[in-house]
Formats: structure tokens, C-alpha cells, sequence
């Protein structure tokens, strides 16, 4: 049963700016969340009202799914994107995922979402050419719905409990999905213990957001040498989050066929970088374990390249999505 | 055209706080007060607090300290430190970032 609060409206004007005002919109304008819509979302993801998706205990916040479901309208979401916006709250809100330290940060981190499986496709997510940008609906709105959830219910506003000196524009949102029809190596979700034919989300969180470029290098290993001279700066990291700490890289085509012509797996490149991780019997990168590393396909054609995500404080969270019950 | 619109809350209430606990008033003078110094573990903040402490016993008649150091930055304080906090120092001093 729905239980938020209902508020009524003479307009359609009258309703944005009413939550303009209350401070319910990241500063773009929503889709008005009405109880039909929240319902239909719900039902989408066959989840009820006050099934509860995670807390925030320092923060004495519960997210229900009915919260969940009004961001996701507001955000721009169709009804078929729920179950996805439900599973990237949930591994937001793992105790791993960190959301205090990650959404109050000076250092304005901000949440990658990374769709694997049969979703993208079936959602349109884009993987390829600038899919860390605007144009994709799926891409910004269930990044932007995450981000809503954060704001509006777990309290993550900018001089509230975000206390970010400059914040980031990727807290808009940031959302893609990985290419696997266009990589031979094992997806992401695969690698952290799913069925190829599930769907996942993993969340991580992003303190930066570090591009490699380089268009001279044309073995695997000249990639991956390139990409320890930005690596060893090191990770954010704590007693707290352990050894089974993460640091994603998003490469792209232009990167990946010198390791597919060599026959490179994603294992190999770990491989070829965790040895090199360490100077004088000290771990530059900080990373606890080498499957820590996260490695994903992405991005289009054209440019030598590969982002590195650095992490705030938390673990990359990896989420199975069930279209039947988020 | 629609003449009546309903929109849900997407928060969870206003943001004043939800309950009775309010902040203790911020005294005049340190005079006698014990001062809990709540480190956050980054950097050399520890350094920093203790720094902070001496500098006040040259303003003030402390009457001693309490000290916390998170044992991680990602978290809170143990309950246990919370504890001693509420129930020794009656004043205290933190330091956040990262």
C-alpha cells in the first residue's frame, strides 16, 4: 500500500515548481511522480510499497521500494527500467556500497552504474560511443534515479549531508553498460559469480575519473604500462573495506583489440599488472586482491583509450537483477 | 487538459530532524570543561587535535581530555566511544574531510 504523502496541484507548472521549492529535483525539471505512474513502476518490478531495498543507519533512513519507484519516475524512468533502479539501490545501500562516506564526501564522489546481461539490450543501455554521456534515455535516467534516491531520501543534499567542495557533474548521473557483443572477454557479472544470461548492476563509487590515453602503444603490455603509471597514485582505501577492495577500468576498442589479437583475457591482464602493483615489497595501487581489479568493455572507436574509475571508500557492488521482483 | 495533478513525496519528511535530541548549547568558556578530541584517522589530524588542545589549556583551565581515533575513516565511531564521549567530555572537537 502506498504511503507517501500525497500532494495536489491546480498545474503541471504548479507541481514542478512546488518541488523546485521543497528541494526535490537536482536542479532539472521531474516528471511528476502521480500515484498511477508509481504504482505501474511498482508493479514492473513486482515489488510492494514498503518492501524495504536498504539503509542508511548513520543517517536513520530506510529506502523502500515505493521510494525507489516516485525517484524513478521523477528521474525520467520507463515503468520496464525499475527492476534496474531497484537493484542498483540495493547494492548502493550494501553495507559495502558505503552510501554515507561515499554521498557525504568533500571529495564529491560520485555512483558508476555498470548494466551486464540480457537488460541492456532489452532496456536500449547504451555500451559503446560516448556512453558516458548524454543522448541514451535508459543510461540517464536510471543513473539520475539512483542519484534522486541519494538526494531525496538518504539525504545527500549539497550543504545538508553532501558536503562536497565542488561535486561533480557525473552526480547527474552516470550509468552505462558493459559491450559484451562486441568483446570476447568474460563479462563483469560473470566474473563476480552470475549466469551469462543473468542481468546485473554493479554500483561503484567514483572519486575520479581518470582517462588513459595513449595512441602509440600497440601490445597488451604497453596498455597496461600505460595504464600503472596512473594506477600506482593509488586507491582510496581503509582497514574497514579490507582486501576485497575494487578499482574499475573501462577500456575501450581502441585498447582492447591489442589484447584480443593476443588473446588476452581480462585474468591475463591482471596478471600481467598485479606483480607490477608492488616497489621496494610495497603495493602502490592498494588494492587488496587482484580480482579487485574490475575490467570492462566499453566505449566506441577512435580514441587509445581507457578510463580508470578510482574509488572512494567502499567496494564495487554487484547486484543480479530479477525482472520479476527488482 | 488535466485540471487536477497529485504528485507523491519522494523524501522521507522535511529535513528538520525527526525526533526530541537537540544539540547542547555551546558554552561561554572552556573553564573546567573535559574536551573529547574525536579523530577521524586521515592525514595527521590526530597530531592536529592534540595540537588544538594545547593550544586551548593556554586559554583555559581544561580539566583533561578524551580521546577518540576511529579505528577506520569510512565509519563512525564504535559505540562504545560514543559512550565515553557522552558520559566524559563535555565538550568536543572534530575534524572531517576526505
Amino acid at each position: 500500500m502506498a504511503s507517501a504523502e500525497q500532494h495536489e496541484y491546480g498545474s503541471y507548472d504548479e507541481l514542478i515548481e512546488d518541488y523546485y521549492a521543497r528541494g526535490w529535483t537536482d536542479g532539472l525539471p521531474v516528471v511528476p511522480p502521480t500515484p498511477e505512474k508509481v504504482s505501474a513502476f511498482l508493479a514492473a518490478a513486482g515489488l510492494e510499497a514498503g518492501e524495504v531495498l536498504g539503509e542508511v543507519p548513520t543517517r536513520e533512513v530506510t529506502v523502500t521500494a515505493e521510494h525507489a519507484a516516485i525517484n524513478a519516475v521523477m528521474a525520467g524512468c520507463r515503468p520496464e527500467y525499475m527492476p534496474a533502479v531497484a537493484a542498483a539501490v540495493r547494492a548502493h545501500l550494501h553495507e559495502k556500497g558505503n552510501c554515507h562516506s561515499t554521498t557525504g564526501t568533500l571529495s564529491g564522489a560520485a555512483q558508476a552504474v555498470i548494466l551486464n546481461g540480457p537488460v541492456r539490450l532489452e532496456l536500449g543501455v547504451e555500451c559503446g560511443s560516448a556512453c558516458f554521456g548524454p543522448g541514451f534515455r535508459a543510461n540517464a535516467t536510471i543513473g539520475r534515479a539512483l542519484r534522486l534516491v541519494v538526494r531525496n531520501v538518504c539525504r545527500g543534499i549539497p550543504g545538508v549531508l553532501d558536503r562536497a567542495s565542488f561535486s561533480t557533474t557525473m552526480r547527474y548521473s552516470f550509468c552505462f553498460g558493459e559491450d559484451e557483443e562486441n568483446s570476447g572477454w568474460v563479462p563483469l557479472h560473470v566474473e563476480r559469480g552470475l549466469a551469462p544470461e543473468d542481468s546485473a548492476v554493479t554500483v561503484a563509487s567514483v572519486m575520479n575519473l581518470t582517462p588513459v590515453t595513449d595512441f602509440t602503444a600497440r601490445t597488451p603490455e604497453a596498455v597496461c604500462d600505460s595504464l600503472l603509471k596512473f594506477l600506482t597514485r593509488g586507491v582510496a582505501t581503509d582497514r574497514w573495506l579490507g582486501e576485497d577492495n575494487n578499482v574499475v577500468l573501462v577500456m575501450g576498442p581502441d585498447h582492447r583489440r591489442y589484447f584480443d589479437a593476443e588473446g588476452w583475457s581480462k585474468d591475463d591482464i591482471r596478471g600481467y599488472l598485479w606483480p607490477r602493483f608492488f616497489k621496494d615489497g610495497r603495493n602502490r595501487v592498494h588494492l587488496g586482491k587482484p580480482e579487485g581489479l574490475l575490467i570492462v568493455a566499453a566505449g566506441g572507436p577512435g580514441m587509445g583509450e581507457t578510463w580508470i574509475l578510482f574509488p572512494h571508500l567502499a567496494w564495487a557492488i554487484t547486484q543480479r537483477i530479477d525482472p520479476a521482483r527488482g | 487538459m488535466q485540471d487536477k495533478w497529485i504528485g507523491l513525496d519522494p523524501s522521507i519528511g522535511p529535513l528538520e530532524r525527526r525526533d526530541e535530541r537537540r544539540l547542547r548549547a555551546r558554552p561561554d568558556a572552556l573553564d573546567g570543561h573535559v574536551i573529547g578530541l574525536v579523530a577521524n584517522g586521515l592525514g595527521r589530524g590526530e597530531e592536529l587535535l592534540d595540537a588544538v588542545y594545547e593550544r586551548l589549556s593556554g586559554h583555559a583551565e581544561l580539566n583533561g581530555a578524551v580521546k577518540v581515533l576511529k579505528h577506520s575513516v569510512s565509519v563512525p565511531p564504535e559505540p562504545e566511544d560514543w559512550a565515553r564521549l557522552t558520559s566524559e567530555a563535555t565538550v568536543a572537537i572534530t575534524g572531517f574531510g576526505g
